[in-house]
């Protein structure tokens, strides 16, 4: 099929390929020409080589020389008078004598101008105006896998109004420097005691649960086999009548909760396996939903009724009893002395009138067992008044940043431990963080939906959620969810649900090799993949794909982008790594400082073979 | 991987149906499969006899060698699995 002088424009730096049968001696134009849409599949299959290949830029208006069959690149030997390449290669040649001699690399990816000296004095390097001169291209991402993005800031919005305060929340600090079991849950200085006995009554408190262990893991200890970590959980409390959101939260620093389980028979709770084994070679340490090292894990291991780890109630009822054990730590909390406490952290929430407003779309599961999320419990990451929202129907919940940041999400998390977003996730969410505390962007609120099993549930969850976000009169939208399946559907569908109404959307969600997308549609231009492992596969490693700070601040630079307008590359056809590499490039130089990237199961203890077997 | 792109259009049953997962016996006898909801694309509720169909290709063996990570695992989780049994048949 032949192309219009349009899409030549569009695809100017793209190779010219002959559509159909052509003369010699013909002008060569848009409608000699090839959509260069198709060539990857092409090129991957064999049937296309584009080996010395010139541009269309180059060949339009040139003389073809020789007769040509369909599909055949044209190469500088068969077309004559062709144009020399314009603006973008003509950098790298001004460049490159300077580069040479120096051992220095040079080259354009993404638009963008990477000059690498490995050693060299007396450099100067000069470039035209207009260069890298603040205004970053953008990637974009279509319906297939990929990575993504980013933009200078958007200028400041036309009307300059005052910031509104709409509430605050307090998080004090106490400090646990060592867990001991005892006659009585209290504490004594930094030191928590855990009542002995308290697990026989966290097992009598539900009835699928036969038994209740807690293991104290000390930093020595983190060597140590466990079963399959459903949940990672702070300890946390509200002071006084305060709910969550709002007030007060006392937290405890340098020891979490951990919940871990199997059946009767030994069998895993709501898990295919994975992340069981040693601790230390299992966790992305300092992940937002993972613990930090050093932290000290009160862990516990549930035994629930035989063949019930796979039914709604099971992972459920060993949440449950866990927080019995929480629920006691948070009673002694409270009673806990105000000089006890070593940082104090205020969080409010701002609305910023005037400012583009945008909206946090959160897809969290909701399949069915451990597919599944409490929200809103009266404790931080509670369970007491929590709503499951496959109860709710997996509708779309409003909440505010702040009550997202103090736990209002009890997540039962479910497969893939490198992208599942536990407890702990929520109540140190990097995209609210970031996108609350931006000053050019006004965060109306943050919309939790659940992902239903069955596509006719999902498609009728995401028409609540485009027609909720019509009626915010957003300028801007993120959608995010954790990990992938078929919880991709419905995360399609909330981008066209927003898309077609208007609302530039930024997607977030593992991708890479393994999370590949499986449905696109044209509103899916927008994307940030959360990957950190090394070959883009559910590695296995808990937390390690997760949505961290790098990826809030692609997704907020991005979404800015779009609010402006700029256009946004297309995505490659197969995951590349670099992108993301250097839209984190191009957004360090436009902040001035340079953006720090989290490591990945790289940096773990890692036996030889899983070496061979992974990277 | 040596055979990568050859994708087979492959038949199952389902024969489990639970809250979190689905077991599906590939039809002619060829193996089972048990995965979590979340890897399902379902229109319908899931029931026992629905037949479904996937794309996947061969096996293949990465190479000669074991991962002694795993073994440990499993040996481990084996154990405790024989134990917990056991122990859960004393009770009963």
């Amino acid at each position: 099929m032949s192309i219009t002088a349009e899409t030549c424009k569009e695809h100017a730096k793209d190779p010219a390929v002959l559509c159909c049968r052509a003369e010699a001696g013909i002008t060569i134009g848009p409608e000699n020409l090839e959509d260069p849409a198709i060539f990857d599949d092409l090129v991957d299959s064999g049937l296309l080589k584009l080996d010395g290949c010139l541009t269309i830029e180059e060949v339009l208006g040139a003389k073809l020389l020789k007769t040509c069959d369909s599909l055949s690149p044209l190469t500088a030997d068969v077309v004559e008078g062709a144009k020399a390449p314009a603006a973008a290669e003509e950098v790298v040649e001004e460049v490159a004598p300077v580069a040479a001699p120096v051992n220095a690399t040079t080259s354009v990816a993404g638009g963008m101008l990477k000059i690498h000296i490995g050693e060299g004095k007396d450099i100067d390097i000069q470039l035209p105006m207009g260069i890298g001169g603040g205004v970053a291209e953008v990637v974009e991402v279509p319906a297939a896998e990929g990575t993504a993005a980013v933009a200078a800031p958007v200028a400041a919005a036309p009307v300059a109004q005052e910031e509104k305060v709409i509430r605050s929340l307090t998080r004090k600090h106490f400090k646990v420097t060592e867990v001991k079991r005892g006659p009585e849950t209290k504490f004594d200085g930094t030191v928590l005691y855990i009542r002995e006995g308290i697990e026989e009554e966290a097992a009598a408190s539900q009835k699928l649960v036969n038994s209740l262990k807690i293991d104290i893991i000390t930093p020595e200890n983190y060597h140590t086999y466990s079963e399959t970590i459903m949940d990672v959980q702070p300890i946390a409390t509200k002071e006084g009548d305060a709910e969550i959101g709002t007030g007060v939260t006392r937290v405890l620093d340098g020891v979490v909760m951990v919940v871990s389980g199997t059946d009767a028979n030994g069998v895993q709770i709501g898990e295919f396996g994975s992340s069981e084994g040693y601790l230390d070679e299992n966790i992305m340490w300092g992940r937002p939903g993972c613990p930090e090292k050093g932290e000290i894990f009160i862990k516990t291991e549930v035994i629930i009724k035989e063949g019930t780890n796979m039914e709604r109630p099971g992972p459920l009822a060993a949440h449950t009893a866990t927080d019995v054990i929480t629920q006691e730590i948070r009673e002694a909390l409270k009673k806990l002395d105000e000089s006890l406490v070593v940082d104090t952290e205020e969080f409010t929430q701002v609305r910023r009138p005037g400012k583009k407003k945008v909206v946090i779309v959160k897809e969290i599961m909701g399949q069915g067992a451990m597919h599944d999320n409490l929200i809103l419990p009266v404790e931080p990451v509670g369970i007491l008044g929590g709503k499951p929202n496959v109860d709710l129907g997996n509708v779309p919940v409003m909440t505010s940043p702040l009550e997202v940041l103090d736990g209002c999400i009890h997540a039962l998390t479910c497969i893939g431990p490198a992208s599942k977003e536990m407890s702990r996730h929520y109540w140190r969410e990097p995209l609210v963080l970031e996108t609350l505390h931006d000053e050019e962007v006004d965060l109306c609120g943050v919309l939790f939906v659940g992902s239903p099993q069955i596509n006719a549930e999902k498609f009728y969850v995401s028409k609540r959620v485009g027609m909720m976000v019509e009626a915010l009169d957003v300028d801007g939208a993120f959608v995010t969810t954790e990990g992938f399946g078929n919880n991709h559907i419905d995360f399609a569908s909330h981008h066209e649900q927003i898309g077609m109404r208007g609302v530039p959307v930024v997607g977030m969600s593992f991708c890479a090799v393994q999370g590949a997308l499986v449905v696109g549609n044209k509103y899916m231009t927008h994307m940030v993949d959360n990957n950190k492992s090394e070959s883009g596969i559910e590695n296995e490693v808990l937390g390690c794909n997760t949505l961290c700070h790098e990826d809030a601040i692609r997704a907020l630079a991005m979404l800015k982008a779009a609010m402006a307008g700029e256009d946004v590359k297309k995505a490659e056809k197969k995951w590349n790594p670099n992108v993301k590499s250097t839209n984190i490039e191009l957004i360090g130089n436009t902040r001035g400082a340079a953006v720090e990237l989290v490591a990945n199961e790289q940096s773990l203890p890692m036996s030889q073979k899983r070496k061979e077997k992974y990277d | 991987m040596k055979y990568g792109d050859k994708i087979i259009k492959m038949e199952g049953v389902i024969v489990e149906v639970h809250d979190g997962c689905v077991a599906i016996d590939l039809k002619g006898r060829l193996g089972y499969l048990k995965v979590p909801m979340r890897m399902m694309i379902t229109d319908y509720p899931l029931k026992v006899g629905q037949e479904v169909a996937w794309n996947m290709s061969f096996v293949e063996q990465l190479g000669p060698e074991v991962n002694d990570k795993y073994v440990s695992n499993l040996d481990i989780y084996n154990r405790r699995q024989a134990e917990a049994r056991a122990k859960n048949e004393a009770n009963n």
